[in-house]
């Protein structure tokens, strides 16, 4: 018993607001945009015919689909990264930090800016990465080099740099959260049973956090892939992204042509989605194990 | 020999406590530097450009963000983007709790209903606001900030406030609720006086998420806002004009309104957990 029955039609009516909404805002303008890709003719509207001219178009053109690719790997590169990175501090948080003073402290310093504003955290990289740049003052003051570093700014790895500082608490959140939840009896077993401590890692820790693994990586993939703002702050107009042609199409009235990557953009993340789901069983995520 | 063998584990595991920790603080100090940076730079003299050296410490760049007229006047966006926050906020709590508590209900199709609001967090920004823009202007509805941008802002927070709520009911024990229940409270009264307090946190939380995410959001709002700019659009304006320490000053401003939001919101998370613990006898 509990203030709400069980397939009550008052549990029906309490979802509704909210599935209309989502339905209104999400779905149908995903599903329209797949529409609106498929439009022929020279008017834009409804009555137009169908037909897939705008993707042989997109694919036709080697630059974009040069683009295409240096997205993926783009975003698989800052996956490896975050991941790598990410599972070190979650590790180092929740199983080597003892005083859970320092804990709190650490990990606020490390979630806090996760409530700001990405992209004044993607502009605030500019000063940084400039040719008169702080990182460029801090070389040459070291004399690691003599002349300023023209590279960082306005580059793909000062793109990197800035997307690696945005999106490591991402990768590091649910791995946090799944390591808090390994039972220390299950170590110690593992321990007593004269398991080195790498394997104690390998084959105990390292699969009962995977899940948390996956969903950070996923997490990452998605925002990385759709992060436009980043590349236009520190990349300048030099550097483009999959997301940012969504963009440049919409600003030139192109809108069929925008479509169309928006639909790719759509694709690529459902299958990074859908492969993801396959390992783990978001839904049971919270709940007690 | 074992007694060794223990002290080289105790010495290797020691050994990576201070390798990854190192690595944690240097990521920090990556993490901090910019922000600091440009919270340091925004405090720079008259004559100071966007990078050091600062000639001089002064308020001067937040007078000029203070007086600014038209082109780049900050204010109005503030004031709509903290409405637009707050009214976020609010629709966020109330659709999540409600949708939340449907969910307890097991009603038929709720997994699909759980899915969706997934895909509210995982479709990327930029395709919900291009697509929303799309179909606004098929249906003739006219562009603006308090209109078109929130609808498209909650489908965003929304989420967030769910999958928090629903993590809070995983843990709820509902035997508090059964045995107001079975003491005569109306199913009403007991969701007021029983669960509403109880699951308050999370519903702070949900209210936090509503906020900061719209406060901050950029993507949606792009395509969704009209003539009247929400602040991440303004700041966005003026960094394709000019790269001033202005832009410093008013993310410097943004910043610390953001993490004051956080701090509330945590001091208030930790006087309920205090006041909500067992007392000790």
């Amino acid at each position: 018993m509990s203030t709400i029955r069980v397939r009550s039609a008052a549990s029906y009516w309490l979802a509704v607001p909210a599935a209309v909404w989502m339905l209104g805002v999400v779905v149908v303008p995903i599903a329209l945009l797949a529409w609106v890709s498929l439009w022929g003719g020279r008017t834009f509207s409804p009555a137009s015919p169908l037909t897939v001219d705008n993707y042989t178009k997109f694919f036709a053109n080697k630059t974009y689909l040069q683009l295409a690719l240096s997205t993926v790997g783009h975003t698989a590169l800052l996956m490896v990264i975050t991941g790598v990175l990410g599972y070190c501090i979650a590790y180092f948080l929740t199983m080597k930090v003892k005083s859970p003073a320092w804990r709190l402290i650490l990990f606020l310093a490390f979630i806090v800016p996760f409530w700001t504003s990405t992209l004044i955290r993607g502009i605030a990289w500019v000063p940084f990465l400039g040719v008169n740049g702080v990182l460029n003052q801090a070389l040459m003051f070291t004399g690691a080099t003599r002349t300023p570093i023209e590279a960082f700014l306005y580059s793909v790895f000062g793109i990197s740099m800035a997307q690696v500082s945005l999106y490591t608490m991402m990768a590091a959140g649910p791995v946090i959260y799944m390591l808090n939840a390994v039972a220390p009896q299950l170590r110690e077993a593992a321990m007593t049973l004269k398991a080195p401590p790498l394997v104690v890692f390998w084959r105990i820790v390292f699969p009962l956090t995977l899940p948390g693994v996956v969903i950070g990586q996923v997490l990452v993939f998605l925002n990385v892939m759709a992060d436009f703002a980043t590349v236009a702050t520190v990349g300048g107009n030099k550097h483009a992204m999959l997301s940012n042609l969504v963009l440049l199409f919409y600003e030139g009235s192109q809108h069929r042509a925008a479509s169309v990557v928006a639909v790719l953009l759509m694709i690529c993340m459902l299958i990074g989605v859908v492969a993801a789901m396959k390992v783990v069983d978001i839904r049971r995520l919270g709940a007690d194990r | 020999m074992k007694f060794a063998l223990l002290g080289d584990w105790k010495f290797r595991s020691a050994l990576t406590g201070w390798g990854l920790g190192t690595l944690t603080v240097v990521f920090l100090v990556y993490q901090w530097m910019p922000i600091l940076t440009l919270g340091l730079l925004s405090f720079a003299g008259p004559t100071g450009g966007t990078t050091f050296p600062m000639n001089g410490v002064s308020l001067h760049w937040y007078e000029e963000l203070w007086k600014a007229t038209v082109m780049n006047d900050f204010k109005p966006p503030l004031v709509r983007s903290s409405l637009l926050a707050a009214a976020c906020a609010i629709t966020t709590v109330v659709l999540s709790v409600m949708s939340a508590q449907a969910m307890r209900g097991k009603f038929r199709g709720n997994d699909w209903f759980f899915y969706l609001m997934l895909l509210g967090i995982m479709a990327p920004g930029i395709l919900v606001g291009f697509g929303f823009a799309i179909l606004m202007r098929l249906l003739d509805v006219e562009l603006a900030w308090n209109t078109t941008t929130f609808l498209v802002q909650v489908s965003w927070t929304l989420p967030f406030g769910f999958l928090t709520m629903l993590a809070v009911f995983n843990r709820f024990d509902s035997r508090v609720e059964e045995a107001a229940l079975t003491l005569g409270a109306s199913r009403l009264t007991t969701f007021r006086r029983i669960t509403l307090p109880l699951i308050m946190p999370g519903v702070i939380g949900a209210g936090l998420f509503g906020f900061s995410l719209s406060y901050d959001e950029y993507p949606r709002s792009m395509f969704t806002t009209g003539p009247d700019q929400t602040l991440p659009l303004a700041v966005m304006a003026q960094l394709d004009r000019q790269l001033t320490p202005e832009i410093y000053a008013i993310g410097t401003t943004t910043t610390v309104f953001s993490l004051i939001a956080v701090l509330l919101c945590t001091s208030a998370l930790w006087a309920m957990r205090r006041s909500t613990a067992p007392r000790k006898a």
